[in-house]
Parts: C-alpha cells; sequence; structure tokens
C-alpha cells in the first residue's frame, strides 16, 4: 500500500508542479478559453435555434389550430342559431337562412379535420374531437329529420329540432370550446416561451467574456504587456456574438409581447363572436319557447353582458374601428331586443318574431348582422397582425444561428493564437 | 451461405424491436344516442302522494250564476273585467300535442281542440277570439303558473284530479279522454299489461306518468318535457311504448303511420280547463260559457274539426 502510494506520488507532482509553472497556467487558460467558447457557442446556438423553431411551429401550426378551432367552435354556434331561426320563421325555411346554416356545416366539418391533425400534439384533447367528430352527422341528421316533419306538418319536427339543439348545447359546444380554449392556450404558451428573456445565453456570453477577461489580466501582470491581439479579438467577437444574440433577443421579445397582445385581441374578439351567436340563438328560442321561455331569456342576458364585458376589453386594448362599430351594433341590437321582449310580453307574438327575424332596419337582424360582419373584420386585422407579428419575430432570429456558431469557433481560434504566441516563448 | 444470410437478416430484424406509437387511439367507438332535454328514467318505484286527498267528485265545478255577461261589458269587480281591462287573455296551452295544441309549422300559429276553446272563452270576454297571450307550459308548468298568476286560465289537456283540486279550480268537463298505449306497429304488446319491464315514455307532471309508475306490471316510465319528446324517443328506438291520454296518442299515430295505438282505456281523464284558486268568479263564467258551447253545437263542430265525429258533450256535473 505504502510503496504504491509512493510510486504514484511522481505523476500527480508532476501535474501539480505543471499547473503552477507559468507556460502550465496558460496551457490550462487556453484549454479553458475554447471548452467555455465552444459550449457557450453550442448551447447559445441550441437555445436560438429552439426559439427560432417555437416560433416556427407557432407560426406554422399552433396559431392556425388554434384559428381551425375557433372556427369550429363559431360554425357550430352559427349552426344552432341559423336552425332556430330557419324554425321560427315558419313555413319552409328561407333560402337564405338554409344556405347559412349548410355553410356553416360545411365550415364546422372542414376546420375540423384541419384541428384533428393536431391531435398527436394535445393527448388531452382525443375525448373532445372524439364528440365533435362523433356528434356533428348526429346533429345534421337530427336538424334534417326535423325539417321533413315540417316539411309534412307534423309538430314532432319541433322536436327533433330541440333534440338537435339539446346535443349541441350540452355536447358539441362544450367539446368545441374545450378545444378553443386548449390550442388558444397553446398559443399564448408559446408566445410567452419565445418572449421571455435569453438568460442563459446571456449568462453563457458573460462566462465567456469573464474567461478571456481573467486570461488577460493574468498576461498582463506576467508578461508586461498590456494587449495580446489574439485575445482582443477573441473578446471582440465574444461581445458582437453577445449583442447580437442581446439584439435580436430583445427584438423577439418586443414581437412576442406586441404578438400576445394580439392573440388576446383575437381571443377577445372570437369569444365575442360566439357570444353574438350564442345571444342570438338564446333570443330565437325563447320566441320558440313561445311564453315560456324564461331559461333563455336568461341565457341571452348572460350571453349579452359577457358580449359587452369582452367588446369594452377589445376597445381598451386595440380601438380599432370595427370594434367601435361593433360596439354600436351591439347597443342597437340590444334596443331592438328590448322592443322584441316588450311586444312579446305584450302579447304582440307576430310583431315580436318580425321584429327578430324581419329584415327591418331597426329591427334585431340588421343589428346582429352588422355586429357580426364587424367583428369578422376585427378578427380578420388582429390576426393578421398576429401571423405579421410572429413573422417579424422569426425574421429578428434569422441568421443569428450561424452567426453565433461562426463567433464561437472563430473567437477560440483567435484566443488560443494569442495565448499561444505567449507559449511559444517558454519553449 | 444463404442460411448465413436469411440468419443475419433475421437478426438485424430481430433488433429492430418494434417501437409502440405514441398516437393517441381512435375515440367515439360507439355510437351515442342523442335524447331529448330534461329525460329521466324513473328508477325507483312510484310511491302515490303521502296525504290523501280528501274524497271528492272532481268533475264537480261550480255553478254558474246566470247568464253569459255580454262581450265586453264583464260586472265591475270581478276577475273577467280585470283581463279586459288588460285587453288580452293569457292562456297556458300546449304546442306540442297534435290535433289539441300544437304549433302549425307553415304558419307558426298555435292551434287545436283546446286552442279554439281559449279563443271562446277570448270571443266571450272580449268579443275578440284574438286577444289572447299564449304562454306554452309543459305538463309540470301548469300548477305553478296559475298559483303564481301567471296565466288567467290553463286548458292544456289537463285531467281534473281530486289531488289538484286542492291548489286549482276546474271547470266543468269539456273533453273526456282516457289512457291508452301506443306503440310501433310491428309490436306484438296489446296493452299496458303487458308493459312490464319495459320501457315507457310520459311527460313530467302528468297524470299519465303516474299511472305508468303506478301501473301493476312495473314499467320502467322514462319522463320527459314535452309529449312530442316522447314521439321522437319512440321513433328512435329509445323506448318502447308511449302511454298518455287516447287524444296525445291520436295526434302521434297521425304524424307516424308506423305506430297503433292498442289496449283499452285503463283510466278515465276528464278535462277541464284549470284557472287559480282566487278566481271563483271566471270558473262560474267559463262554466256558463261551457254550458252554452254544448248546447249551441259550437263543442260538436270543434271536435269535428280536430278530433273527428263527435260523440255527445261530456254532461256537466255541479257542487254549487
Amino acid at each position: 500500500m505504502l510503496v504504491e502510494a509512493q510510486r504514484n506520488r511522481g505523476p500527480v507532482r508532476r501535474v501539480t508542479g505543471l499547473a503552477r509553472s507559468t507556460p502550465g497556467r496558460l496551457s490550462l487558460l487556453a484549454l479553458l478559453l475554447i471548452a467555455v467558447s465552444l459550449l457557450a457557442g453550442a448551447a447559445t446556438a441550441v437555445s436560438v435555434q429552439r426559439r427560432s423553431d417555437a416560433l416556427e411551429a407557432l407560426a406554422d401550426r399552433n396559431e392556425p389550430l388554434a384559428f381551425a378551432a375557433q372556427e369550429v367552435y363559431r360554425a357550430m354556434a352559427d349552426a344552432d342559431a341559423a336552425a332556430a331561426s330557419a324554425f321560427l320563421s315558419g313555413g319552409v325555411e328561407s333560402t337564405a337562412l338554409r344556405r347559412r346554416y349548410e355553410a356553416d356545416v360545411a365550415k364546422a366539418a372542414a376546420a375540423l379535420s384541419a384541428a384533428t391533425s393536431g391531435i398527436t400534439r394535445s393527448p388531452e384533447l382525443v375525448e373532445a374531437l372524439a364528440t365533435l367528430s362523433g356528434q356533428l352527422p348526429v346533429y345534421t341528421g337530427l336538424v334534417e329529420t326535423a325539417r321533413a316533419h315540417n316539411r309534412q306538418g307534423n309538430p314532432v319536427g319541433a322536436a327533433y329540432l330541440r333534440e338537435a339543439s339539446t346535443l349541441m348545447r350540452t355536447q358539441l359546444l362544450p367539446a368545441a370550446r374545450e378545444l378553443y380554449e386548449v390550442e388558444t392556450r397553446n398559443v399564448v404558451r408559446d408566445l410567452e416561451d419565445a418572449g421571455s428573456l435569453p438568460w442563459l445565453e446571456l449568462l453563457l456570453g458573460a462566462l465567456v467574456l469573464f474567461v478571456l477577461v481573467l486570461t488577460q489580466r493574468y498576461l498582463t501582470r506576467r508578461t508586461n504587456r498590456v494587449f495580446n491581439l489574439g485575445l482582443v479579438v477573441a473578446t471582440a467577437l465574444t461581445v458582437i456574438s453577445l449583442l447580437w444574440v442581446l439584439a435580436a433577443s430583445l427584438l423577439v421579445v418586443h414581437q412576442a409581447s406586441q404578438s400576445k397582445n394580439e392573440a388576446t385581441l383575437v381571443d377577445l374578439l372570437a369569444r365575442a363572436r360566439i357570444a353574438t351567436l350564442t345571444a342570438r340563438g338564446d333570443e330565437t328560442l325563447t320566441l320558440v319557447a313561445r311564453g315560456s321561455g324564461a331559461e333563455y331569456e336568461q341565457n341571452y342576458v348572460d350571453a349579452d353582458r359577457n358580449l359587452a364585458d369582452l367588446l369594452g376589453r377589445a376597445r381598451a386594448l386595440n380601438g380599432t374601428p370595427p370594434v367601435v362599430g361593433a360596439m354600436d351594433h351591439h347597443r342597437r341590437w340590444q334596443e331592438a331586443h328590448r322592443r322584441i321582449r316588450a311586444a312579446d310580453d305584450e302579447g304582440d307574438f307576430t310583431a315580436a318574431v318580425d321584429l327578430a327575424l324581419g329584415p327591418a332596419g331597426a329591427g334585431a337582424t340588421t343589428a346582429f348582422d352588422a355586429l357580426d360582419s364587424d367583428l369578422v373584420d376585427a378578427i380578420g386585422a388582429a390576426r393578421a397582425e398576429l401571423t405579421e407579428a410572429i413573422g417579424r419575430a422569426r425574421a429578428a432570429l434569422g441568421g443569428t444561428v450561424p452567426l453565433v456558431v461562426v463567433l464561437a469557433l472563430l473567437a477560440p481560434a483567435a484566443g488560443a493564437y494569442g495565448l499561444w504566441q505567449r507559449l511559444k516563448e517558454y519553449w | 451461405m444463404k442460411a448465413g444470410v436469411v440468419a443475419l437478416l433475421a437478426a438485424v430484424l430481430a433488433a429492430c424491436a418494434p417501437v409502440p406509437s405514441a398516437a393517441p387511439p381512435i375515440g367515439g367507438g360507439s355510437a351515442v344516442l342523442p335524447r331529448p332535454a330534461d329525460v329521466v328514467e324513473l328508477t325507483t318505484p312510484f310511491s302515490p302522494p303521502a296525504v290523501a286527498p280528501a274524497s271528492c267528485d272532481p268533475r264537480a265545478s261550480l255553478r254558474p250564476t246566470g247568464p253569459l255577461p255580454a262581450p265586453g261589458m264583464m260586472p265591475a269587480g270581478s276577475t273577467m273585467a280585470r283581463i279586459q281591462q288588460r285587453g288580452r287573455l293569457i292562456a297556458g296551452v300546449d304546442q306540442n300535442s297534435f290535433q289539441m295544441g300544437f304549433r302549425n309549422p307553415f304558419s307558426g300559429e298555435l292551434e287545436g281542440f283546446d286552442v279554439d276553446m281559449v279563443r271562446e272563452v277570448a270571443r266571450a270576454v272580449f268579443g275578440d277570439p284574438n286577444a289572447i297571450q299564449y304562454k306554452v307550459l309543459t305538463s309540470e308548468q301548469r300548477i305553478p303558473a296559475l298559483e303564481d298568476r301567471e296565466v288567467d286560465i290553463v286548458v292544456r289537456t289537463m285531467t281534473v284530479t281530486c289531488e289538484r283540486w286542492q291548489r286549482v279550480n276546474f271547470s266543468t268537463i269539456y273533453y273526456q279522454a282516457g289512457q291508452r298505449v301506443l306503440v310501433r306497429s310491428n309490436s306484438d304488446v296489446t296493452g299496458i299489461e303487458s308493459l312490464g319491464g319495459k320501457r315507457v315514455c310520459a311527460t313530467k307532471g302528468s297524470s299519465s306518468l303516474a299511472n305508468v309508475a303506478a301501473a301493476p306490471v312495473r314499467p320502467v316510465a322514462v319522463s320527459v318535457s314535452h309529449w312530442t319528446d316522447c314521439l321522437v324517443l319512440l321513433q328512435q328506438g329509445q323506448v318502447d311504448a308511449i302511454s298518455t291520454d287516447d287524444t296525445i296518442l291520436a295526434g302521434f299515430a297521425a304524424q307516424d303511420p308506423y305506430t297503433k295505438i292498442v289496449g283499452p282505456k285503463f283510466t278515465d281523464e276528464p278535462y277541464g280547463m284549470a284557472i287559480p284558486k282566487a278566481d271563483e268568479d271566471f270558473v262560474r263564467f267559463v262554466n256558463a260559457l261551457l254550458e252554452r258551447l254544448r248546447a249551441d253545437g259550437t263543442w260538436t263542430r270543434l271536435h269535428q274539426r280536430w278530433l273527428g265525429p263527435p260523440p255527445v258533450p261530456p254532461v256537466a256535473v255541479y257542487r254549487d
């Protein structure tokens, strides 16, 4: 044992001895510099690449998925409202309402297939998507059965429509809302991830700088030479890389926070549009229930309050003309609704239905259609802003990865060259 | 050599053990039947009301005090004068019972035997059969709507019973119905006695539901809000039969040729118009009106219009 320890002391002492000598320390510093610089460069490159990938996924997948989910939700709520209106109008339903319903179903099915493409990414949505794709054909089947009965004058048609509406309200719409909420949350989360300050990258860059400064101070003390060209170049390259990453990241952070505002606006407006459709459906169903629709009227009041709140928040965030117009048309609709309720409560059912469905300028239909088209415009504009801001964020990161890699290779090379100049003197 | 290659290939293939997919399985493999709102299957056996109603003759109503006042000339201070003041009669009706009270899908108007009865009441009060505000009520909303005075009168296939008499007033009988059974035309059910363990539909709060639940053969009672929901459930194969008054069943059979009404009437369901407990003057007024409708052939004409060849109108019974 003792003999063995004796024998091992030789190489250990040789290594520690070398480390204490100036050339040994210079070699170690060179190794440390190369290692730290390469590691920092690699880590920064990977991190920036990941951020860029996240933005790409956001722009190409998650944001379109969230929009598809919104379309599913919107189209289904609209189909329900259109079916109820078609029923209330009596007789053979109007071509316009029928077209609207058909367009909604087509849109819901198409958007659903787009939303389903993201199923492997969000396994928690399996159930909601299965409900949506499984029950949508059932829903349309019930509506068509109701239609066939209505055409024959059978009151049971109304019961099929009620069953369809119940299916929509208890199964399809909650599933659509879940889908929409998850996809929207994904977008917000992606934006938050992309918009966080790159602490790791900056820390690593600072570490490399620290090692460089340390090396230069050591050299100055040992050799009395203030500057070492290689190390100065290495420092300059590192500073450039660091500033570049910092600038690009700050740009991304700025764009991401702007995108987040736009995403919030899109979300507020989309929910406002769905609240509009829900309120419209409830307004119609109150009349269909013929005097016993207190529950639907309460639903209308809730949806209407929600709508006012959402529009108010959207306006506070970004008062674009369509948003202001939407608030104006919302007020007009509320007025029309008050007149509908007054007429219905006073027993003038026919006047109430005319106000609700008729083409009169002061009726609910005009205000509702105008409000809906305002919201379509506002959502379109906000969404364009959102995708553009994401695009700008991606552009800010463009070229950063190759630059970081090149600089991360050049900086240690320059540093090692500079140290080599000094090391040579000990040969 | 060849064997070696095969062995090598086998080894390579064995090394490439399959990696299971992380993709979630396809959901929705089993169909979920849509259901009308508020469907309830009564699993607990039906228990009759704890307090047995005092024995009474449910058909006996209040005797009219005299001839009808002229339309628009209601005696001051009476319930009718209050209604006349308001300008419209608020009537609780149904929009789901074909031929009794239903919504005509073409016109969107409420029609039927019950609705025409309401129109006769409005004609007697105002001289105008259209001075009506309809409130569509489900079976179970009828008595609360009268107690809360949301409606002046309920004419909605409502059976007079001693139990209900304790909470509302009824007019004399304006229609005599009886409970029967409706099944698909290929069913071998012959009446309520062959429905043991089968699913039978009726509306919540109706006497039909109580009768089904109390039937000795123990059918499974399924309750819904509206009568037409029962037909939907029958057409979708979710119930085996519907059991209620023959009038309502006839309305179903008229909408679906693949159904038949079977068995005898196993209950008596005399219909009365229900009026809030306090408005006795209005009850007497309506009874005077019913006397006239029976006598002048209006009742017969309306029966012919909606329900086919008329029998003799039900005889009025009074308790004074």
